[in-house]
């Protein structure tokens, strides 16, 4: 096991190599250079365009031999050096450890959310089967995985915010962060965010509880006297957890981060993802760059736990 | 003998062969899902749209602020308009007009044609960075699995660093660095989204590869090229044409986001353009971020409607 | 000699209402089983006795199974309509299962002992240091070396041997009257079955136990078995003591059965076999289930099903040759 852990280890960081080299390789290869769109910057406001380039590009090394920018990229952003938003006027660094809170919150909130709901459901569905509840939960979760997801939050702010009123349209900062007030307003999101997650794990849930609701340890667990609460609650679905904690993680990686994306931007929430929309628009490329990296880096992070965890739940594996 | 070559793929040269008999028994079985035919028939609805209906309708792109914000048949709209001068109030109600069944928008854009042209741009971009995308994957699987070895183990190794990218993140990325243009976003789309595609071919063609007839094909003196195009590729098309199908509505959201965080084809009216629009006038004129959003769920419910009825007609056992 | 029935099992039918159709799996089971006794359920693959077994628990999936009629009396109550609750008194702590194949059977997330102590407490209440100690004690009756060490491992890490006996040790938990083992011999090597029969044996003497013993094997049948009762077409077509069986049978299945076993000591060119084929439970025969394959197939037959009649002290024959209850007319 400690060997397994190890060798995941190394891999990983093997992986992000190959992050950051990637992300190297996009930002030499695109048709402006950072430099360049900096200048538009500076030639708008009038300054004296040749001198800055040239001032620039000796301050970041742009005119050094292209193996020694990687070096130095690398080693800057290993230092936890990842640059200047011009922006916002503050290091980068200091522009993420501002703004994470939100997004974090965010994910986290609508996760819990689509985890609980999404998997009580689908156990539900797996255990009525064919019935008018596994129906109406089949159709839900067609549905939901069919929206996209900034629409439903379109949806819900016009409905709700506009039309009811019940919520306002944009997001108020004031709050401190884990209030009820703040809370409250994060209702749309959250509910924005989990439901295309949640719509998922009522199908993954379902078939994974399925397929070991069939299985011969459940006539066993049966014949020894259990009660049906404890053959599907226990037995079951420890057996059907295996699959889900690798599909929900995964889900958590690649979809999540995108969604939260463009939740945060339809519903003003000032997290990393509404960061790097400004930046686009200011074509400050740093930010751009870290918040890609960050959230890369974030599902490295992920994939690596799941393994793991993945590894500890199921005996098979943890003990070869 | 004759089979039917079926071309995929915007690049692709090479054929994937349907034996024409099969065909029509994958058809019955297809029938016998009611969803994935209405899917389907929706699919090709919006098809004859998005070929033809460029023809029929107004410039998508002309505006005309004389006729901004009209109402779709049907509904009627109040509009306030407070004049700075006098201090006072007035409200008007909107009336729908014939001439633009579904209404403009605030600039006066008739709706309908802004959402035939995004019908016809939804499904290019669907269909050709779907088509590179599942190219790329099909073909890199294919070949990993196939070869084996240290070719193998490279080509997962990249594709671990490509999947653990959040997809999303990375297409802000790649379109920010590139520009957005129509061509930039379907080759991105495509060059990013084959990492699935990759690894459930590879995983299919490697279980295939130690079956029997593979070896007795090699073993009549096969060489590998034909081994791979007449054998590996003909069994593993029925997973890629599922995948294909299955990917395509992940593709036209992927484009949709992309066009509603502005970093779209400014030339272009795709749905999620209009989306852009329409989030500022959910008060003024909520027809605009409704209508588009519909249109996408519609298409991508029907996609995945097509694409289950699809997989189940080639594989019940495999159906969630 | 007094004989104590503690099982009575009546005209069982236990159909599945499938979407191609009703599948009889169990369509008229009749037989008793006595206290000490091993029953051997004798039959080919397919002909019902595993899902006879598993109606005796109601243990089958329930939609789509149906137990049609019959009734399965044990300590008084009938268990093909008693309360779920009931039912679940009655399994595992006085009827007890062992299923053929222990690594499917056995669940593969949890340890052997884990799962032998969730037995014992499913049934009693009993403090965590004494269930232990029970689970131990189970598992050294069935000789598992270094039983400490097997309560902490899991399912994957046992041998095949160790995991059926640990199965078996599992159902014995609760001292059952009657343990049913669904041919729990099949799924291991040779040198594995003589241990587990031999356990088997053991146990019917030393806890007084009955066994409902199901397989294919006539051999199993002759060394373990006391009774046997040949299953075919869901229904049981002959009952009586395994030396009866093996050496005057009555029914012409059971006859064709004894004869299909190939003599070591015979110049054999082909191996004798029945004609036909096992009736498909979805389009069971008129009449006779075995009719299409009998050489002494007569009108009758073909439009009535017989009844287990009692021909001689406690063998029981379900044929027409015999309606004359004694008489053989072939």
């Amino acid at each position: 096991m400690r060997s397994y852990i190890i060798k995941r280890l190394f891999y990983s960081v093997i992986i992000a190599w190959g992050i950051l080299t990637i992300t190297f390789v996009l930002l030499r290869v695109g048709p402006t250079s950072p430099v360049d769109r900096y200048i538009l910057n500076i030639a708008a406001r009038g300054q004296d365009v040749d001198s800055v380039r040239q001032a620039i590009e000796a301050r970041y090394g742009l005119d050094k031999p292209i193996i020694e920018q990687y070096l130095l990229y690398m080693g800057n952003l290993l230092q936890g050096k990842w640059g200047w938003s011009f922006s916002a006027s503050q290091p980068v660094m200091d522009l993420i450890g501002s703004h994470w809170i939100y997004s974090f919150q965010l994910v986290l909130l609508s996760s819990i959310f689509a985890i609980i709901v999404g998997v009580g459901l689908g156990m539900l569905s797996a255990v009525k089967q064919n019935t008018k509840i596994d129906y109406a939960a089949s159709i839900f979760s067609f549905i939901g995985i069919s929206i996209p997801g900034f629409w439903l939050g379109l949806m819900l702010i016009l409905v709700f915010a506009v039309y009811l009123g019940v919520f306002r349209t944009y997001y108020d900062t004031n709050y401190p962060i884990w209030s009820l007030e703040n809370l409250r307003q994060l209702i749309l999101p959250v509910l924005t965010l989990g439901i295309g997650s949640l719509a998922g794990y009522v199908r993954y849930t379902r078939s994974a509880m399925l397929d070991n609701l069939r299985k011969e340890f459940v006539t066993t667990a049966r014949a020894k006297g259990l009660s049906e609460r404890t053959v599907i609650g226990k037995h079951v679905l420890r057996n059907a957890v295996l699959p889900l904690v690798t599909i929900i993680m995964f889900d958590l990686g690649s979809i999540v981060f995108g969604g939260a994306y463009l939740t945060e931007i339809v519903f003003g929430i000032p997290g990393l993802g509404q960061v790097s929309f400004n930046a686009i628009f200011a074509n400050d490329y740093a930010v751009v760059v870290a918040v890609t990296l960050i959230g890369t880096f974030l599902v490295l992070f992920i994939n690596l736990v799941t393994d793991l965890i993945y590894t500890y739940l199921d005996p098979r594996i943890r003990y070869d | 003998m004759t089979e039917l070559r079926a071309e995929q793929g915007g690049k692709s040269r090479r054929p994937f062969f349907i034996s024409h008999r099969l065909v029509g028994y994958y058809w019955e079985r297809l029938q016998k899902n009611r969803l994935s035919l209405v899917g389907l028939g929706f699919i090709g609805f919006l098809a004859l749209t998005g070929i033809f209906g460029p023809f029929v309708v107004q410039d998508p792109q002309k505006t005309d602020f004389n006729i901004k914000n009209l109402p779709p048949l049907g509904f009627s709209i109040q509009e306030s308009i407070y004049d700075i001068r006098t201090g006072e109030i007035t409200t008007t109600i909107i009336q729908s007009r014939p001439e633009h069944p579904l209404g403009t928008d605030s600039k006066g854009r008739d709706m309908l044609a802004m959402l035939v042209s995004g019908a016809r741009i939804s499904l290019l971009v669907g269909l050709l960075a779907t088509g590179i995308a599942i190219f790329i994957g099909a073909f890199l699987g294919v070949l990993s699995a196939y070869l084996g070895g240290w070719v193998d183990n490279a080509l997962m190794r990249f594709t671990d660093i490509m999947m653990t990218f959040p997809f999303f993140l990375l297409l802000v990325l790649i379109v920010f660095i590139f520009g957005p243009s129509l061509a930039i976003i379907v080759l991105v789309i495509g060059l990013t989204g084959w990492t699935g595609a990759a690894r459930l071919i590879r995983s299919e063609a490697l279980s295939l590869r130690t079956r029997d007839f593979i070896t007795a094909s090699k073993a009549l003196g096969a060489s590998d090229t034909r081994v791979i195009f007449n054998h590996l590729i003909p069994n593993v098309s029925s997973l890629i044409i599922v995948m294909a199908s299955l990917s395509i509505p992940g593709v036209i959201m992927a484009e949709a986001a992309l066009s509603f965080i502005g970093l779209g084809d400014p030339m272009s009216t795709s749905w999620g353009t209009i989306l852009n629009t329409g989030q500022h006038s959910l008060d003024s004129a909520w027809w605009v971020a409704v209508e588009p959003g519909i249109m996408l769920f519609l298409t991508v419910l029907s996609f995945n409607f097509f694409g289950d009825g699809l997989r189940d007609a080639f594989d019940p056992k495999a159906s969630v | 000699m007094t004989v104590n029935t503690i099982l009575e099992v009546s005209n069982l039918k236990t159909w599945f209402y499938t979407r191609r159709g009703i599948v009889k799996a169990v369509n008229g089971v009749d037989f008793d089983l006595w206290q000490g006794e091993c029953l051997c359920l004798v039959g080919e693959s397919g002909c019902g006795k595993s899902v006879t077994a598993l109606s005796l628990l109601r243990l089958f999936d329930s939609p789509p199974g149906k137990i049609v009629s019959g009734k399965v009396i044990y300590d008084g109550i009938d268990l093909t309509s008693c309360p779920v609750k009931r039912i679940r008194q009655v399994r595992g702590k006085e009827i007890a299962m062992v299923f053929q194949n222990a690594q499917s059977a056995l669940n593969p997330v949890f340890t052997i002992g884990d799962q032998i102590m969730e037995q014992i407490n499913a049934h009693g209440h009993y403090g965590r240091a004494e269930t232990r100690k029970k689970a131990l004690m189970l598992l050294e009756e069935m000789n598992i070396p270094q039983a400490e060490n097997a309560l902490t491992m899991y399912p994957h890490q046992m041998s095949g041997g160790m995991k059926q006996r640990a199965m078996i040790a599992m159902s014995l938990s609760c001292d059952p009257a009657i343990l049913i083992a669904d041919e729990p011999t099949t799924a291991v090597d040779v040198t594995i079955r003589a241990q587990i029969m031999f356990i088997l044996q053991e146990l019917m003497s030393r806890r007084n136990m009955s066994i409902i013993f199901i397989t294919h094997d006539l051999s199993l049948v002759r060394e373990i078995g006391d009774r046997a009762a040949v299953i075919y077409g869901g229904k049981v077509v002959e009952i009586a003591p395994v030396d009866t069986i093996l050496t005057a049978p009555a029914h012409p299945y059971t006859r064709g059965l004894i004869a299909c076993l190939p003599d070591i000591s015979a110049d054999l060119k082909r191996l004798p076999s029945i004609p036909g084929n096992t009736p498909n439970p979805i389009d069971l025969p008129q009449g006779c289930t075995f009719h299409p394959r009998c050489k002494d197939v007569m009108d009758i037959c073909r439009s009535t099903e017989p009844e287990l009649v009692n021909i001689a002290g406690v063998h029981k024959v379900a044929c027409h040759l015999y309606d004359n209850a004694g008489v053989d007319r072939a």
